[in-house]
Parts: structure tokens; C-alpha cells; sequence
């Protein structure tokens, strides 16, 4: 096999430990347009994975997925990330509620817990145990961004980063889901964020901050 | 013909270390776009220094003079366990890693009594600063050691190298890629540099290796300098040697030694080049945000080990 | 080609609504629109109830359980929008907020939950659940508010969470399937797992784990207790037209989408795992609930967490199985919706003529909104389940089920939920009724929508309470069938 073959094989067995270090280091950025380019990075990684899949399982509608991640999650989402920020001229820090070093931590545990969990429960899955880890680790701290930052663009990227863990879990199990069903998927997800954008804006405008652990009118 | 051989490694790393510094201060200015002093002032500055005389604080005793020395013996005998162009090294078979962290730990700590011995305010600052970073650093440092030890089975430096040669380079496993950001970060805090240290600066608030030295002039100084140098050297040859060491020669044989060197060199250049770019790109961390960098370094590192229990090796 | 109508109806309507810039003529076009659509939808349950089921292409179907739902959206949807054309005389401009943007949202909003009831696909169910919570999200966040606003973003990111994780748990089924043997393009098919059932259960775990998955996901949108965190402050800051779809349709479909979900997996794996679930957060809804409604000081706040507490009693209903069970959850599905939708009525109303939510704050109005009043306590009495209103009957079901199959200890707490409730609905209204009134407001009399929603709506619930039409209990029947 070519050069296409090798490069096919060598992502497919290392792209996991990429992964595990870009939420490493989302777990430590600090300023919003770091995380967002983390992001774009481990949405690159996920869409070379996918096409690395389609090349090897020679399913053509793959590559048809693998360049919609591409197209928008690595370039039109951070893009309007970064439009995003300029137009909300908002403070570019991330306001995590936890430092880097218990983040770090955090997240550190998280990993372990998402091989402790494959290594329990993936047998009745067949698929190598690092590319499941990963996307568990994935949705873990999508989840855990969301709760500890405090601002309301993080709460998105932690949001996206959750969708990519599921992505990812979908497509290393099954192959993809029927190419409908997945652009009806990423269609939701940009009307989803796009829906969350608008009130952005909103809640800057109305409350002249976005920082999200200030919303604490309503309550009880 | 390999004892000749590890002794010009450690002579290697010794002499070729102020050039390494010289080296970098250059990249460095070029990136910043000024000329730049030539790479070779680190030598004339050495030289001297050692010509200068010598001023002692009239307040401190045999420890402020015996310091630079203790500091320069354990550092060139840290180096001495560091294979350079094959996988073995002078003191290579007769310790482990441990003993390397050490030596550099036991140089270290009488650096920092040495400065505390000078009684100046400076130095007290500047001790209980380093002694700060140290032992943070520590931590990561062994750590990271540690991951790769666990991987090889083997403890010393020569042979974890040993181990990594007979490695598949494209099989990029999470320990090294883990072990490597953590021990890159250990180099930055242990030797000084940005963003833990700032190598060039004047102003008080802002040292810490630079505030320790501030009362030495003379010779002890120059073997200061020297040992710094080394240091920075040495580790940089470890980084290479444990994680790129492909290239050095497994039989003695003339070529081999001259392509190894030269693929030496290529990879050290590799390294300056990153450390040059790092060092200009990134500004100096407050003292109090530290800790926060060590941090993660440990956190990387202990995850490096942690991994080690799934690598099937 | 039938199935095609209810769906276009609504997305054409929405686009051509925001034509018109002229509010009068916005609401004379959103209500006749709306009068289609129930015409078109009762054309739909008709051919399904004389038919059997209708399907369009791969992606839709209606049968007997879609039907029913169908005929809940149409009359609370037709309900609604009576109603809202006569409250949106109150509301303010804004630059979303003009009525011609309201009733395109809504429209928007109703394709999405109509689409929910007839797919056949359980992805397309997915992408249409996740439709709703866009479509509802800038209805929830109108008026521009503080309040508002923070309850919009909390919606819209709890429910999109809550929903991801709902998708995990359809991957993970689809993927049971796949290794089953099924043919991955129907492994996604309702009609199809639900006759490889059997077959899918060789993996027992990963059906489980499925499950588990979706209850949790799906359970956000419908509100059950660890997850309803965005519940009160949506359906209280939301317009009382959007609140009373949101606490009555938008909850029914979402337990739509469950009740599909758990018809497979009690197929495959039997009814014991996904029951002792579905019970667990019946009874924890039920419990936190009802709980909280005693130290509420909002009104629509209040009949936030009643629509929980009323969740609950749907999910232990579901959760008993049986015949009996499964009668009182669907029918209560039902009953719930037009019971709560009066109570919201009265709550807009409350609000636009004393000028506040706040409980302690209202006093003496069965002096001044006498109507408002009446309605107000039928709309109560009748959510507490006393007879001779429709709840009692739905919630007398799946007391007997319960009874029947010995379950004393969700027995004891549902009736002691009962109690606490309807001692907090007691305390909170009579509190509201009683006493001297601050000032007597101006008009207090209902305009002719209002009036005409509200009292269809207590007449229904009054009506089924007393008998239940033949038709209407043959749909169920109907319904009760596909879930076996």
C-alpha cells in the first residue's frame, strides 16, 4: 500500500493521543481564542480521522461526513468564534472557576476514568480501546468546560466539544449513521449555535457582561 | 575505545555549552531583530572572568567559595551521565536517573547557600525563589523520568536510550508524547529560561538564577556561568536522548561517530530553535503563577505514568 | 401524500406571516392558517382511526399512538392560538418582538413537534426534538428582559445537553441493532426494531445502557426531577400563550419520543429495567415537585412545577404497564394539557390586569375578575384531580394499576403527593382570592378570544371527566395497542 495506506494506518492507531492532548491543553488555556483554536485543532483531528476511515472501510458517503466536520468545525465555527468575540468586545478571558493546575488535574482523572470505563464495559464493543477513551474523555469534558468556565462563549465550545466526543463515539462504533440522519445532525448543531450566538448578544446587551454565573435572578 | 568515547561526550557537552548559550542569545536577538553579540562571547567572557580577581562579601564564610565549586563538580558529573552519540555514557551503567536529578538538586541547593551565605538581600530572594521553583520542579522532573524508566524496565539513563533505539520511531505512543510536553516544561523552569526566568534581566523583581549570583565576580563566577550552561546543555541532550536518540551508532566505528555528531547537532539546532522561539514568544509568568505552570507539568507527567499501566508492551 | 399537509401547512404559514406587516392582518392570517391545520390534522386521525396506519416515504408514519398525540397538539395548538390573538394586544414592539414574528415562530415551532409525533424514523425523531428546543428557544427569551433572557439561555443549553446525550443513547441502539444482523439503513426505523426486538436483546447491556441514555436525555426535555432545572424559569418568563404550548404539547411529545423508546427496549429486554426506571423518576419528580409548589411565590412558577409533578404521574403510569397504566398516562397526557393550558389563561390574565405574577401580591380578585376567577378554580380543582374533572379519572387508573400490582410504597407517595399539592394549590388560591383588592382594574371583563379559550377548555375538562366520547376512547384503545 502506498504512502496514502501508511499515513492511513499511522492515523488511525496515534490520532488518540492528540486528542488526549488537546483537551489537556483546553483544560489549561486562558483566554477564549486559545480554546477556540484548541477546538479547531481537535475538529481537524477528528475529520482527519474520518477520512483516514473512509479511505481504509472504502464507505464513500464517509468522506461526504468528513468534509462537512471540516468545512464546519474547523473553519466556519471558530471564525465566527472569533467574529463572535470582536462584535461582543467582551473581556477575552475565560473565567474558569477552577486554576490550571486543579483543570489539569481534573481532566487528568477524567482520562483515567474513560479507560477505566472502556476497559470494564468495552468488550462488548469491538474496537481498539484508545479511540473509545478518547471520545469518552471527549464528552467528560465538554461536560466539565461547561460547568467550570464561566463564560457564556465557553459554555458553547464546551458544548461543541461534547458533540464532538459523540460524534466521534458514533463514528468509531458504527461507521456513521445514515448520511441523512448525520446532516441533520450537523444541521441542528449549526442552528443550534447559531440560535445561541443571538443570545449572546442578548444577554450582553442586556446585562452589559457575559458572564454567565452572574444570571442568578431566577431562582427556587 | 568506548571509554575514549564517553570521554569525549562529557568533554563535549562541557566545551560545547557556553556555545549552546551563545547560540541561543543570538536566535534570540535575530528573532527580535537586533544583530546580536557573536555566539562565541560566551568564551570571552569566561575567559575573562577567570582572569579577573575576586571580591568576597567580608560577611561570609568557607561555604560562599565552596559553592560554584560543588555546584560545577556535580554538574559536569550530572553530564557525565548522558549519552550523546551512543548509547552509553561515562557514569552511564553506574547510576540511574534518580542520581542525575540529584546531582543537579545537590549543585542547586549549594548555589542557593551560597547566596544566602552573601547576605545580601538579593540573594535571600533569590534563593527562597529557586528553592520555590526546585521544588516543584522536582516532582515533574522524576516523574516524567519515571514513565519512560517503567516503559524500558531499566533505570539508567544509558539504558532507557538503549531501550528507545530499538523502538519503532512511528509508533507515537500517549507516555512519550506526555513525558516529552512535561519534561520540555521541567527544562524551561529548572534552567532558568522564559517563561519561568528571564536569563537577561537587570531588575530585581524579576530574578530568580540571576539574583542569586549577584554578589559572586571572578572565577567563581565564571564557573557559575560555566555550570548553567552545562546544565542547559546536558538536559537538552537528555530531552534528545531519550526521546530522538535514532542515529547514534550501536558499533564503534569511525563514520558512525561522525554522522551521529552531526545528526547531534542537527537535532540540538532543532531544539534551540524551538527554545529561541519559545523564549521570545511568550512573557514571563508572574511569581505567583508558578506554581500553576509546575502544576501542570506534574499533572502531565503523572498522567504519563498512569498511562504506562495500559501501553502494551 | 396526507402526511406531507400538516407538515408543509405550518412552514409555509410561518414564512407567509411575515409578510404581512399590519398585526391585524398577521392575526386574522395566523388564525385561519391555524383553523387549516386542524382541519387537515383531524383528516389525518380520521384516516389513521378508519385506515390503520399512514406512512409517507421512508421517514414518516402515523399510527394509533401519533394520532392521539396529533389530536392533543390540534385542539391545545387551536386553544392557544385563539387565546394568543387576544393577548398579544398587551405586548409591547420590539425588534423580534412584533406579533407577525410570534405567530411565525409558533408555527415553526408546531412543524417541529408535529413532525416529533410522525416520524418512523428515531433519528428524524431526534433531529426534530432538537428542532424544538431552537424553534422554542427565541419564543422563550421574547420579551427581551432580564428574566427573559436568562431563562432562554438556560433552556437552550440544558435541553441541547440533555438532547446530546439522548443522541448517545440512539447511537448506542442503532449500534445494538447494527450487530444484531439488522440492515443498517432500517436499523433506525421504529416499525423495523420493534420487530427485531427480540433479536437486539443478545447484547442485553448495550440496550440497557441505550436506555438509560435516553431516558436521561429525553427526560430534560420532559422534566423529570434531576433535570428540570430549566423548566420553571422557562415556562414562567416565557408569554403565557408559549408557556401553556410549552408545559402542554411540548412536554407530551418529548414523552412521545419515551414511550417509543421504551416500547422497543421492553420488547427486547423485557419490561422489568426500563419500568423500575421510568418509575424512579416518576416518583422523584413527583415527590421534588410537589414539595416545591409549597414554597413557590410566582404563579406560572407554580404551574411550572405542577406540569412536573404531572410528568411524574405520566412516567409511574407508564412505568406500571399493564392496561390500566398505560390508559392513565396516555389519557393524562391528554387531560393535563388542557387543564394546564386554562390555568395559564387565567394566569395571563391575572397578570395583565393586577400588573404582577406574584402571589402575595394578588389579593381579593374574585371580586374584581370574576370570570377569570371561576375559570382559575376549575383550572385548579381540576389539576389537583379532584372529581368530577378529567384528571381524576386518568390519575384513578394508575392508582388502581399500582393497587393491582401491589406497588404500595408508589401508592403511599403518590397519594401523599396528591395531598401536599393540593394543599399548596389551596393555600397559594385561596391566598389570591380572598381579601380586599389594592385598586379595581379597568377592563375586567374578557374580550371575546380570551373567553372563548378558556371556556372550551373548562368545558373539556368537565366534559371528559364526566364521560368520554366514544371516538375519543377508541383512539386510545388504538393507541394503547401500538404500545403493546
Amino acid at each position: 500500500m502506498g504512502l496514502v495506506g501508511i499515513a492511513t494506518e499511522k492515523i488511525l492507531s496515534s490520532f488518540s493521543v492528540f486528542l488526549f492532548l488537546t483537551i489537556l491543553l483546553l483544560a489549561v488555556a486562558r483566554r477564549i481564542s486559545s480554546s477556540v483554536l484548541l477546538f479547531g485543532l481537535q475538529s481537524a483531528i477528528i475529520a482527519a480521522e474520518v477520512l483516514a476511515t473512509a479511505f481504509q472501510e472504502k464507505l464513500p458517503e464517509i468522506y461526504i461526513v468528513g468534509a462537512l466536520v471540516f468545512v464546519i468545525k474547523v473553519v466556519a465555527i471558530p471564525r465566527a468564534f472569533f467574529l463572535l468575540t470582536k462584535r461582543l468586545k467582551t473581556v477575552r478571558d475565560v473565567k474558569a472557576s477552577t486554576t490550571p493546575t486543579q483543570s489539569v488535574f481534573i481532566v487528568a482523572a477524567i482520562i483515567y476514568l474513560s479507560y477505566a470505563a472502556v476497559h470494564s464495559y468495552g468488550g462488548a464493543v469491538h474496537v481498539p480501546d484508545d479511540p473509545l477513551a478518547a471520545a469518552i474523555s471527549l464528552i467528560l469534558t465538554g461536560a466539565f468546560l461547561m460547568v467550570s468556565r464561566k463564560k457564556a462563549l465557553m459554555q458553547m465550545l464546551g458544548l461543541l466539544v461534547l458533540e464532538n466526543g459523540i460524534f466521534l463515539a458514533a463514528l468509531i462504533t458504527t461507521f456513521g449513521m445514515p448520511l441523512v440522519i448525520e446532516i441533520g445532525i450537523f444541521f441542528d448543531i449549526l442552528m443550534g449555535l447559531l440560535l445561541m450566538g443571538i443570545f449572546t448578544f442578548r444577554i450582553s446587551d442586556t446585562f452589559e457582561h457575559l458572564d454567565v454565573s452572574k444570571l442568578r435572578r431566577l431562582r427556587g | 575505545m568506548k571509554i575514549t568515547l564517553d570521554i569525549l561526550q562529557v568533554l563535549m557537552l562541557i566545551l560545547g555549552a557556553p556555545l549552546v548559550h551563545g547560540i541561543i542569545a543570538r536566535l534570540k536577538a535575530r528573532l527580535q531583530r537586533r544583530r546580536g553579540a557573536s555566539i562565541w562571547r560566551p568564551y570571552a567572557e569566561l575567559f575573562k572572568l577567570l582572569r579577573k580577581e575576586e571580591l568576597v562579601p567580608p560577611t561570609s564564610s568557607a561555604v560562599f567559595r565552596l559553592a560554584p565549586i560543588v555546584l560545577f563538580g556535580a554538574t559536569v558529573c550530572a553530564a557525565a551521565f548522558v549519552p550523546v552519540v551512543h548509547a552509553s555514557a561515562l557514569l552511564g551503567s553506574r547510576g540511574d536517573f534518580f542520581l542525575f536529578v540529584y546531582m543537579l538538586a545537590l549543585g542547586r541547593f549549594f548555589l542557593s547557600l551560597g547566596a544566602l551565605d552573601g547576605g545580601s538581600a538579593f540573594g535571600g530572594m533569590g534563593a527562597s525563589r529557586e528553592a520555590l521553583v526546585s521544588s516543584l520542579a522536582e516532582a515533574p522532573f522524576l516523574l516524567g523520568l519515571v514513565a519512560i524508566a517503567v516503559l524500558a524496565t531499566r533505570a539508567d539513563i544509558a539504558g532507557m536510550v538503549a531501550w528507545t533505539l530499538e523502538q519503532n520511531i512511528f509508533n507515537i505512543s500517549a507516555v512519550h508524547i506526555l513525558a516529552f510536553t512535561s519534561l520540555a516544561m521541567v527544562i524551561l523552569a529548572e534552567t532558568g529560561r522564559m517563561p519561568v526566568d528571564n536569563p537577561t534581566t537587570h531588575l530585581e523583581l524579576t530574578m530568580i538564577h540571576e539574583g542569586m549570583v549577584l554578589e559572586y565576580s571572578g572565577p567563581s563566577l565564571a564557573l557559575i556561568e560555566w555550570a548553567s550552561a552545562i546544565k542547559l546543555h546536558a538536559m537538552l541532550a537528555l530531552l534528545i536522548a531519550l526521546f530522538f536518540p535514532w542515529g547514534m551508532v550501536s558499533s564503534v566505528s569511525g563514520w558512525g561517530v561522525v554522522v551521529a555528531l552531526l545528526l547531534y547537532c542537527a537535532k540540538t539546532a532543532v531544539l534551540m530553535i524551538l527554545l529561541s522561539v519559545i523564549e521570545s514568544a511568550v512573557a514571563k509568568l508572574r511569581m505567583y503563577l508558578v506554581p500553576d505552570f509546575l502544576g501542570v507539568a506534574s499533572a502531565l507527567s503523572a498522567l504519563a505514568v498512569i498511562f504506562t499501566m495500559w501501553v502494551k508492551r | 401524500m396526507l402526511l406531507l399537509l400538516p407538515l408543509a401547512i405550518p412552514v409555509f404559514g410561518a414564512g407567509l406571516i411575515l409578510l404581512f406587516h399590519n398585526p391585524r392582518a398577521a392575526t386574522r392570517l395566523a388564525l385561519l392558517l391555524a383553523g387549516v391545520e386542524i382541519a387537515v390534522l383531524g383528516t389525518v386521525v380520521w384516516q389513521v382511526h378508519t385506515h390503520g396506519e399512514l406512512h409517507q416515504g421512508r421517514y414518516l408514519r402515523a399510527d394509533g399512538l401519533s394520532a392521539f398525540f396529533l389530536m392533543g397538539i390540534a385542539i391545545v395548538s387551536g386553544l392557544v392560538l385563539v387565546y394568543a390573538s387576544g393577548y398579544l394586544r398587551h405586548t409591547g414592539e420590539g425588534r423580534f418582538s412584533s406579533p407577525r414574528w410570534f405567530y411565525a415562530l409558533v408555527f415553526l415551532f408546531l412543524f417541529t413537534m408535529i413532525s416529533v409525533c410522525v416520524s418512523a424514523n428515531l433519528g428524524l425523531l431526534w433531529i426534530m426534538m432538537e428542532g424544538t428546543t431552537l424553534a422554542s428557544a427565541l419564543l422563550v427569551g421574547f420579551y427581551n428582559t432580564e428574566g427573559a433572557v436568562e431563562a432562554g439561555w438556560k433552556y437552550l443549553i440544558v435541553c441541547t445537553v440533555g438532547i446530546a446525550f439522548a443522541l448517545f443513547g440512539t447511537i448506542v441502539l442503532y449500534l445494538a441493532a447494527v450487530k444484531a444482523g439488522m440492515n443498517p439503513a432500517s436499523a433506525l426505523d421504529w416499525v423495523s426494531l420493534m420487530n427485531a426486538a427480540p433479536r437486539i436483546a443478545l447484547d442485553p447491556h448495550l440496550v440497557k445502557l441505550a436506555f438509560v441514555f435516553v431516558i436521561v436525555g429525553y427526560g430534560t426535555k420532559i422534566g423529570f426531577v434531576p433535570m428540570h432545572s430549566w423548566l420553571p424559569d422557562a415556562h414562567a418568563e416565557a408569554p403565557t400563550p408559549i408557556s401553556a404550548l410549552l408545559s402542554a404539547v411540548l412536554l407530551n411529545c418529548a414523552m412521545y419520543a419515551l414511550m417509543r423508546y421504551d416500547a422497543i427496549v421492553s420488547r427486547s429486554v423485557g419490561p422489568a429495567f426500563p419500568h423500575v426506571l421510568l418509575l424512579i423518576f416518576g416518583v422523584m419528580s413527583m415527590v421534588v415537585a410537589g414539595l416545591l409548589i409549597l414554597v413557590q411565590r410566582n404563579l406560572k412558577r407554580l404551574m411550572a412545577y405542577s406540569s412536573i409533578e404531572h410528568m411524574g404521574i405520566i412516567a409511574i403510569g407508564l412505568g406500571l404497564g399493564g392496561p390500566l397504566g398505560l390508559f392513565g398516562a396516555l389519557l393524562h397526557t391528554f387531560n393535563h394539557s388542557i387543564a394546564k393550558s386554562l390555568l395559564f389563561f387565567s394566569a395571563g390574565n391575572i397578570r395583565h390586569n393586577t400588573g404582577t405574577l406574584r402571589m402575595d401580591e394578588i389579593q381579593g380578585i374574585s371580586r374584581t375578575l370574576p370570570q377569570t376567577t371561576a375559570a382559575l378554580l376549575v383550572g385548579g380543582l381540576a389539576i389537583v384531580g379532584l372529581p368530577p374533572f378529567s384528571l381524576f379519572i386518568s390519575e384513578f387508573a394508575i392508582l388502581s394499576e399500582a393497587f393491582a400490582q401491589a406497588r404500595y410504597l408508589v401508592v403511599i407517595l403518590f397519594l401523599a403527593m396528591l395531598s401536599v399539592v393540593f394543599g399548596g394549590f389551596a393555600f397559594h388560591f385561596f391566598r389570591m382570592l380572598c381579601g380586599e383588592p389594592d385598586r379595581r382594574p379597568e377592563n375586567s371583563k374578557l374580550i371575546p378570544s380570551e373567553y372563548i379559550a378558556m371556556g372550551m377548555a373548562a368545558l373539556c375538562v368537565l366534559f371528559f371527566g364526566v364521560r368520554i366520547p366514544h371516538v375519543f376512547g377508541r383512539l386510545l384503545q388504538e393507541a394503547i395497542a401500538v404500545l403493546q
